[in-house]
Formats: structure tokens, C-alpha cells, sequence
């Protein structure tokens, strides 16, 4: 089947790169430098997850293949953490992969470090996009980053596991009193057997949420904490009657089950987290079904949901292929089949052309049922958090660990993290 | 010194065969240096350079991507202000002092039950050996998680006697008796040249002791422990230096993080943390430079101090 887009982009790459070659031999012009059929250009292209994600990129990078025979992709993945260490490794040798999939906890560090192509300057079709949700991926006006998809923050729990334990499914309307109730029923009714969930309050996102639910913003627009110490000291107060008992899982427990999370590994009976996470949760825990409610709040009128791009695919500034890194971006985003390859198991698709060409069923079809029964309360997204938001993130969740172990207390805690945070920014400054 | 050095070479070189043989090495240096020149080059390209680059950095704010700011000493004097930097002194402080002599008393007990002639030695010392050589490996570090974890085999074969300590890597109060044992169990390396010490002391000074009505601890102390004493110098050295620089077990059991409540952040840990994570490269510098300065100073203490303990065969005292 010969797209007529693709089947244009190609007689005009095709004209582009023989120009080219007629010039100077090796084109170096604002696209880069082209391929052609019979002698094509080989971008590279990483990604973080597990097997499951890879298999799905391996056959969407197929699809490309066949659809581009001028481009051949290769491509190379690790797990999250792991990732960005070799990034910044590469980013130092000046050896960024072509084309990269991206966390917008990063998209300052590198994009105003001019490591990323302003995507601006190439051509990516963002006409199917929500106009909400581009502004996460640009920074001072520059496009660095497409979202492939969105995710939102949800509770996440196992039907099964509360029908076990006669507990009526939660409906998602609660307060956090409520919600810490629910908790402690669940330890309580399991005698231990079954955790509520894990400390909520050591998971930034959901504290950043809290903040919107209070109408405080993290970040101010100059790279500032938004909030104060005292803002944060009652965030950590929220569980401090749980941590210790059946309502929250221990942090020793937590450690042990390292890299596998507790809920995927049925110690928990929910979760906080972003919505994507369904399919690996599946898998790693083998229930049957589970469901998605909102995020407790206080004030039922405002949730402070909002829809994150789950990821975005992002290009090198120093790639050499910047047609073909622009091209392959446009596919993976806009691209129905590739809706079809992967699902919900990135986000759902942020595209429109790309979400309206794949079936949703079973469990993909309840991820995008929940973004669609929050759409009321959700609110613009965030914009990319501030340089070294990574490291912030990183050390919050190590800190509520530490809360959690009792090596220190909540005054502590809050000193240790502010500490950290402002000699972040005044590094960074 | 009364001859001047001009004088005291030309009285050398006025006989014709040392002239001759001088000349003879000249050549041989030249091939000597020529031979050697693969390693220096690399030694040249890859430590030393990096190293004096290293240098520098630890003296700016350089976070990868920029270049690198001059900031002077301040690098240095905002680590004795971090936390977690003195955290991750103390950790790698415990490790050491506590593993070190640990491993070197077990690699001197196996060696000496090995030194025995006895049928299958040769076996024994490879089974012995074995751990050393897949000791620091990766997969050892999995494995050795999996051992330690809740409801794993060490917890399990405790349970057995009635001690229930739970899993031990998610345990703070734990992870660092678990860290001592490996490396405990890798006490291989110095067992081997134990092993070779113990071979070269005389057996006539044992017969001689047991004329003289000498027990077992007896000859272990006045004739075992100085008769080895260089190669327990040499052991202690090598280890302690090796244990300051603990890494890849604590970056896979830890998951990178150096967690539970900073149990493992060693400090090794912390610095590849602070370059790679942080990316604060100027900051991790300085930690390195701060390591080899402090490993060099303990050296130095163990050569003084070495004086008083260590005999080498033919010295006077």
C-alpha cells in the first residue's frame, strides 16, 4: 500500500538527497544528510522499558523500515534508570543517538543545554495534537520534544483482592481522610496478609498534585520552589498515623521486592500511580483485572489531574539525519499502526489520527476510559519541570524513604530535601 | 662526598669494557623504551590524562554539557557540608576496617589449613580460589541478593535455629554484615599468596620450636607471623586499598541507589551518583581526588608504621 504522504516525502527526499549528491557529494544540507533505497542512511534510535516494549518497537521500527526504505533504524534499549546515565554519558562525548525516547523529568537538562534539535525547524505533522499538551515539550519557544502519548495519576486496585476481603471497590470520589481509612481496612481485614498500598506521600507526582489540589504551583516561572517547608511537612504528615502498620507497606519490604514494584507484586492492594503502568502491572502480577479510580482530593471540585506526556521522542541536535530523525519522530506519533502496536502500553496516544486509528479493548480500552472520565477536572499541563528535576524527583522519593525506615523525622526530612533542592537550583542557576 | 660527579664518571668510563657496555645498554634502553612505548602510551592517553583532567574538573562547576566553570577549592570545602558525602565516608570507613581484616584472617586460616600436604589439595586451593575469581562479578551480586532477600536461603537456613532476622537487603541495620560477607568469601586472591608466604619459611624453624616444647599458638606467633609478616604487609596493603573502592556489588544490590536509608551508599556509589545522575561532574572530581589523597595518606601510615612489625629475611633486627 503506497501512502500518498509518504510516497511525496519520498520522491521529495529522493530529489532532495540527488541535489545533493550533485553539489558536493555529501549532503550536509538542512535536512541532513538522506538515504536512498538502494544505499540507505542508519539512524539510531534508544528507548527505555522492558521486553514486552521492545518487542512492540521492534515491529513498529518494521513498519518504518518497509514504509522508508531509504532509512534503516537501529535500535538499542535499557531500563529507566539505567538510561539516563548513558545519556549524559553520551551527551559528554558528544555521541547522542539520532533519535531518543524522552522523560520530560529531563527535557530542560538537555534541551537548554542545546543537546536536542528544535524539532520546530524540521517537519513534524502536530496538527492532531491537543494544543494543551504541546507546550510540554517546548521550552522558551523551541520544540524539543513530540509526547507520544499522555498518562494521568490514578489508584489503581485488584477487585479481586477487596472481594476476598468483603471490602466494597472504592469509587474514587475521597477524601485523603478516606482514602487513609480504606488503607487501614484492607491491612486490618487481611490481618497483614495484604498491605492497603504504599506510602503515597513519598511519590513526587502525587505531591505535586496535592499542591494543584490547593492551587500552589511546584515550580515558579523562574526556576524557583513554588511551595514551602511547611507546605511539604504536612504532605509527609498525611500517612504519618499509617506508616507502621498494615495500611502501608513497609520500606524494607519495598526494598526487597526491588525493581519489581509491591502492587505488581500482589503484596499491595493499590497503588498511586500513572495510568500507563496497567499493562506491566498485569503482567508482573498475573490478576485477572484491574481497575483505575481518581486520586483522593479534599476539595471535590478540584482533583488537580492533569495529562502528562507519558513520553516524548526527542532528536539529537548533532544527528547528521535530521530528515530522516524527523521522519521516523512523525511516524512513531502520528502513525494509526503504531497506535495499533503499542496500545495503551506507552500512555494513550496523544495524536488524534493516531488514537483514532487503534481498537481499544479489555484493559487498554479502561485506561482510556479513565482519561476520558477525568476530563473535566483535568487542567493544562505541567511545563517541563525545572533543570535537574530528575535528581529533585530521585532524592524526594529517597528522603520519604528514609521517613519511612525512621532514620529521620518529618522536621528533618523536610530540611534534608529543601537543602538539597536549593542547592540544586542555585548550581543550576 | 668529596668527588665531584664528573670526576667520578670519567674514573668509570676510562676502562675500555665498561665503555663498551655502556654503549651496549644505550642500545638496550632504546629497545627497552621502544618495547615499552604500547604501555606508556596508553598509560599516558588513558591515566595520566584523565587523571590531570580530572584534576582540573575538580576545580569547576561542570555538569557535561557546559564547559566547565573555575570555582576554586569550593567543591572541596562543600563536600565536608553534604550529608550524604560524609554519610558515604562513614559507610566505606565501617566496610573497610571491619572486611578487611576479616578477609585477611580468613585467607590466612585456609591458607594455612591448605598448607598441609594432604591428598586433593590441588583441589582444595582452586575450590577455595574459585570465589575470588567470579567474587566481583555481576551475576555473583544478583545471586548473592537473591541468598540475602526475604524468605532467600540465608533467611530460611536462620529460621532453622530460631533466628528470624527477615530478609537482610532491605534491612539498614543489615546490609553491611551482608557486604562483609562477601568479601569475606572472596578471600582467594590473598589466600594464594599466603599460601606461597607460608611455603617459603623454613621447616627446620618449626622442628627446631617443637625440640623446644613450642604449641601450636606458640610457633604461630614467633615463627608463622614474622617469617610472613611482608606478605601480610603486602596483603593488608592491597585490600585495604581494594575495599576503599567497592563498587559494583553495591551499585547492583542497591539498585544504583545506595539504599536502604543510604545503608549502602558507598562512596565509590555516591560519586559515580553525583557524576552520572546529578551530573555534576566538577563535584565527583573532587570526590576522586579527595579518595586517592586519603588512600596515598593510609598507605603512607602503613609504610611508617610497617617498621615496626614487618621482618625481612637478612635484616639485622
Amino acid at each position: 500500500m503506497i501512502n500518498r504522504r509518504h510516497f511525496l516525502t519520498t520522491v521529495a527526499v529522493g530529489t532532495a538527497s540527488a541535489a545533493a549528491l550533485a553539489a558536493c557529494g555529501t549532503g550536509s544540507s538542512s535536512a541532513g544528510k538522506t538515504g536512498s533505497a538502494e544505499n540507505p542512511v542508519t539512524i539510531n534510535y534508544t528507548w527505555w522499558g522492558n521486553d514486552d516494549r521492545a518487542e512492540r518497537t521492534r515491529k513498529a521500527i518494521a513498519l518504518f523500515e518497509s514504509k522508508n526504505p531509504d532509512v534503516k533504524v537501529n535500535g538499542n534499549f535499557t531500563d529507566f534508570a539505567g538510561y539516563w546515565q548513558k545519556r549524559a554519558t553520551e551527551a559528554a562525548g558528544g555521541g547522542l543517538p539520532d533519535v531518543m525516547q524522552w522523560d520530560l523529568s529531563y527535557l530542560r537538562d538537555y534541551g537548554q543545554r542545546n543537546q536536542l534539535l528544535d524539532l520546530g525547524t524540521v517537519n513534524i505533522n502536530t496538527d492532531a495534537f491537543e494544543k494543551s499538551l504541546l507546550p510540554s515539550g517546548q521550552i522558551k519557544g523551541k520544540t524539543y520534544g513530540i509526547p507520544t502519548s499522555t498518562n494521568a495519576f490514578a489508584v489503581y486496585y485488584d477487585p479481586a483482592k477487596l472481594a476476598s476481603l468483603g471490602i466494597a471497590e472504592p469509587t474514587g470520589k475521597w477524601t485523603y481522610d478516606e482514602y487513609n481509612a480504606f488503607l487501614t481496612e484492607v491491612g486490618t481485614k487481611s490481618n497483614g496478609a495484604l498491605f492497603g498500598g504504599t506510602d503515597y506521600t513519598g511519590v513526587w507526582w502525587m505531591f505535586n498534585i496535592w499542591l494543584r489540589q490547593n492551587n500552589i504551583e511546584a515550580f515558579t516561572e523562574d526556576g524557583k520552589l513554588g511551595f514551602t517547608k511547611d507546605d511539604l511537612k504536612k504532605w509527609w504528615n498525611q500517612t504519618a498515623a499509617l506508616r507502621g502498620t498494615p495500611a502501608i507497606i513497609s520500606e524494607e519490604r519495598v526494598t526487597q521486592l526491588a525493581p519489581k514494584s509491591p502492587f505488581g507484586s500482589n503484596v499491595t492492594a493499590t497503588e498511586v500511580t500513572w495510568d500507563n503502568f496497567m499493562a506491566g502491572y498485569l503482567a508482573d502480577s498475573g490478576a485477572k483485572e484491574l481497575k483505575l479510580v481518581p486520586v483522593p482530593s479534599d476539595d471535590p471540585d478540584n482533583l488537580g489531574l492533569f495529562l502528562k506526556p507519558s513520553m516524548l521522542m526527542v532528536a539529537s541536535a548533532k544527528t547528521q539525519y535530521k530528515d530522516a530523525a524527523a521522519r521516523f519522530i512523525d511516524f512513531m506519533v502520528n502513525d494509526p499502526e503504531v497506535g495499533q502496536i503499542f496500545k495503551t502500553s506507552r500512555g494513550v496516544p496523544a495524536s488524534k489520527t493516531q488514537r483514532d486509528g487503534t481498537t481499544f479493548e479489555g484493559t487498554d480500552k479502561l485506561v482510556v476510559d479513565y482519561e476520558k472520565s477525568i476530563e473535566q477536572y483535568l487542567k493544562d499541563a505541567p511545563e517541563p519541570p525545572i533543570v535537574g528535576f530528575g535528581t529533585l524527583e530521585a532524592s524526594f522519593k529517597r528522603i520519604a524513604s528514609d521517613l519511612n525506615y525512621g532514620k529521620l523525622d518529618i522536621n528533618a526530612a523536610t530540611d534534608a530535601w529543601f537543602k538539597e533542592a536549593e542547592d540544586l537550583i542555585k548550581q543550576n542557576a | 662526598m668529596t668527588q665531584s660527579p664528573t670526576l667520578s664518571r670519567r674514573s668509570t668510563t676510562s676502562a675500555p669494557a665498561p665503555l663498551r657496555k655502556s654503549k651496549r645498554s644505550g642500545a638496550d634502553a632504546r629497545a627497552g623504551y621502544t618495547f615499552l612505548l604500547p604501555w606508556l602510551l596508553g598509560f599516558i592517553a588513558l591515566t595520566v590524562g584523565p587523571m590531570i583532567s580530572s584534576l582540573y574538573l575538580s576545580f569547576t562547576n561542570y555538569n557535561l554539557f557546559e564547559a566547565p566553570k573555575w570555582i576554586g577549592f569550593d567543591n572541596y570545602t562543600t563536600l565536608f557540608q553534604d550529608e550524604r558525602f560524609l554519610q558515604s565516608v562513614g559507610v566505606t570507613v565501617n566496610y573497610v576496617i571491619f572486611g578487611t581484616p576479616l578477609k585477611l584472617a580468613a585467607a590466612l586460616a585456609v591458607a594455612m589449613l591448605l598448607n598441609s600436604k594432604r591428598r586433593g589439595q590441588g583441589f582444595y586451593r582452586s575450590a577455595f580460589y574459585a570465589p575470588s575469581l567470579i567474587g566481583a562479578s555481576v551475576s555473583i551480586a544478583i545471586v548473592w541478593k537473591a541468598m540475602f532477600g526475604d524468605n532467600g536461603p540465608v533467611d530460611q537456613g536462620l529460621s532453622i535455629f530460631g533466628i528470624n532476622l527477615g530478609g537482610w537487603v532491605g534491612n539498614p541495620a543489615m546490609t553491611m554484615p551482608m557486604f562483609i560477607l562477601l568479601t569475606v568469601w572472596q578471600f582467594g586472591a590473598p589466600m594464594v599468596i599466603f599460601l606461597a608466604g607460608l611455603k617459603q619459611i623454613p621447616n627446620e624453624l618449626y622442628e627446631a620450636a617443637s625440640m623446644d616444647g613450642a604449641g601450636p599458638v606458640r610457633k604461630f606467633f614467633n615463627i608463622t607471623w614474622p617469617m610472613l609478616s611482608p606478605v601480610i604487609f603486602f596483603n593488608l596493603l592491597m585490600e585495604t586499598i581494594h575495599a576503599f573502592q567497592i563498587f559494583a556489588s553495591a551499585y547492583i544490590i542497591s539498585n544504583g541507589e545506595g539504599g536502604p536509608a543510604g545503608s549502602t551508599l558507598f562512596y565509590t556509589l555516591y560519586l559515580y551518583l553525583r557524576g552520572f545522575s546529578d551530573f555534576r561532574m566538577g563535584y565527583a572530581s573532587a570526590m576522586a581526588w579527595l579518595l586517592v589523597i586519603v588512600v596515598g595518606i593510609i598507605t603512607l601510615i602503613f609504610f611508617r608504621t610497617s617498621k615496626s612489625w614487618v621482618h625481612y629475611s637478612g635484616d639485622s633486627r
